[in-house]
């Protein structure tokens, strides 16, 4: 049995109403600290919408989220640790300002200096290093690529120190061999670092290949544990209703 | 002009005053219209600029100076519109249209029922820039002073809260009160400038030089100082060629910066 300090994330009976549509029917689970965990379902089953419930980004309707033990009113300082890649993130491509720039946005102010320090300027240049992209550093958020603009928010995210990193379809647009490094990367952020993941993903395969644990979410926790276990026929016919097979189903099975 | 006349000109106090109220209303106008243009906010302040109209009303009939009715009003205005916005699903175009169009339409009503000459209050809709008073500059030197303070401690929070919401949520920024704080210090700065150049030109500071960094700065720390500068420039020379052609200063400043942002695409095209 373990303890709201010691679960990484522990949501209890968590529900969302988005107008009159209950999103999200009484959700409990426990992500221990340095698993990698996938939530699956079909569209609209309400991923995103738990994801975001947990972040404190839209209001829950009932129910308890404690990240690290805390609500997420009273993270404060803790909140430094957590890291989030959404799905969408729209801005415009004029915007003034480069992938360095941006990527130092997430690094915690020292004082009140608004110049950026030797410490920050290197610790930029190691995030993007660790993602390929620091030959682009220089250039304007806006000129990227899907796939490139991704990378760059997870050098975002690895700029600072995380205790949770959570992706919202983070590699959607991303092309094959940035795929595999960014699975490598994860894999690595867990296994050295430590770090808690937990991931909106569609690709039952990678999820079998990289994940601790998998929640079949269709606005209820219809199952979760090991994926090799928990994703079977049964259950993801369960997830995705009777008739209708997710793509990467047959490949798997 | 020749050029003793000239130099008597600008040594007159009220002009001086006036080329330093252009400087800063620019500077402000840069600084914030980065933001204002970013943040998609353009039509608030049209509305907030327009809208005031009912402030100057309302501060005449309480027997108020218009200044501090202007200024109440475009707060009071300028937060009410960011609630009811945040508050319903109808969009800020609409939210911000049907604020437009009552203020306006109180402001006419108010200004029909409003006893004795009414010609300085329609001099709100052109402004001017001559009658800044000492007062007036004061009031725009602390608001410089306090806009750039708090731009320069919580710019990284500006940044990102301009660029992705969720992300500075989850980083721990006060999303709702930095945005609440941002829109009272831009409905200070739109009521003040509205008395300066006039409710139909307000907007011209906030987006033109802003839009023409722009077009020419890949990083933000260096957008923010170009806008300002040509904000700040467009002042001196509006004014030095409105005085030495008498010509109505409010749109001899926006035609400069006018100028300089259509010079500028034109010197992007041939590069």
């Amino acid at each position: 049995m373990i303890t709201d300090e010691q679960a990484a994330v522990r949501v209890r009976h968590l529900s969302v109403l988005r107008g009159d549509y209950l999103a999200l029917d009484s959700i409990s689970f426990d992500l221990l600290p340095g698993t990698h965990t996938a939530i699956i379902g079909p569209n609209g089953a309400g991923k995103s919408t738990l994801i975001k419930a947990i972040l404190g980004l839209i209001p829950k309707t009932s129910g308890q989220v404690l990240i690290f033990g805390c609500t997420s009113k009273k993270l404060n300082k803790l909140r430094q640790g957590i890291g989030y890649i959404p799905q969408k993130f729209p801005f415009h491509g004029s915007f003034p300002l480069t992938v360095a720039e941006f990527v130092g946005l997430a690094v915690p102010k020292q004082g009140w200096l608004l110049c950026s320090s030797r410490a920050k300027r290197r610790a930029v240049q190691q995030a993007l290093e660790r993602v390929n992209l620091r030959h682009l550093a220089k250039q304007k958020i806006g000129t990227l690529s899907g796939g490139e603009f991704k990378r760059v928010l997870l050098a975002y995210c690895l700029v600072t120190p995380r205790r949770l990193l959570v992706l919202d379809e983070a590699l959607a647009g991303v092309d094959q061999t940035g795929e595999a490094e960014f699975a490598a990367l994860l894999a690595l952020l867990k296994e050295e670092l430590g770090w808690t993941i937990l991931e909106v993903s569609h690709d039952l395969d990678s999820v079998k290949r990289c994940c601790d644990n998998v929640f079949c979410l269709n606005r209820k926790l219809l199952a979760e544990g090991c994926p090799h276990v928990t994703l079977t026929q049964k259950n993801l016919q369960q997830v995705y209703g009777g008739t209708h097979e997710p793509t990467r189903l047959v490949e798997s099975f | 002009m020749n050029l003793p006349d000239w130099l008597s000109l600008f040594s007159l106090p009220f002009m001086q005053r006036a080329i330093l109220g252009g400087v800063l209303f620019g500077i402000l106008g840069g600084l914030l219209g980065c933001f204002v243009i970013l943040r998609r906010l353009s039509p608030f302040g049209d509305t907030v600029g327009h809208g005031a109209m009912l402030g100057v009303v309302l501060a005449a009939s309480l027997q108020l100076p218009s200044t501090w009715g202007l200024i109440g009003y475009t707060v009071i205005v300028g937060v009410a519109v960011t609630y009811l916005i945040d508050r319903t699903n109808l969009g800020s175009d609409t939210i911000l249209s049907i604020v437009l169009t009552g203020s306006i339409s109180s402001a006419i009503i108010g200004l029909h029922f409003l006893p004795g000459y009414r010609g300085n209050l329609l001099s709100i809709l052109f402004g001017d820039i001559l009658a800044i008073s000492n007062l007036d500059l004061i009031l725009l030197l602390l608001l410089t002073g306090i806009i750039l303070a708090f731009l320069l401690v919580t710019l990284p929070e500006q940044i990102l809260l301009t660029l992705n919401a969720d992300l500075a949520i989850i980083q721990g920024v006060p999303v709702k009160l930095y945005r609440y704080l941002f829109i009272i210090l831009l409905s200070i700065t739109i009521g003040l400038t509205v008395r300066v150049v006039g409710i139909l030109l307000v907007n011209g500071f906030l987006v033109i030089p802003a839009a023409t960094a722009r077009l020419i700065c890949q990083e933000f720390v260096p957008f923010l100082a170009t806008s300002a500068g040509i904000g700040g420039l467009s002042g001196v020379v509006g004014m030095i060629i409105s005085g030495t052609f008498d010509l109505p200063s409010g749109p001899s400043i926006v035609l400069v910066q006018l100028g300089v942002f259509l010079g500028t695409v034109l010197l992007r095209r041939q590069s």
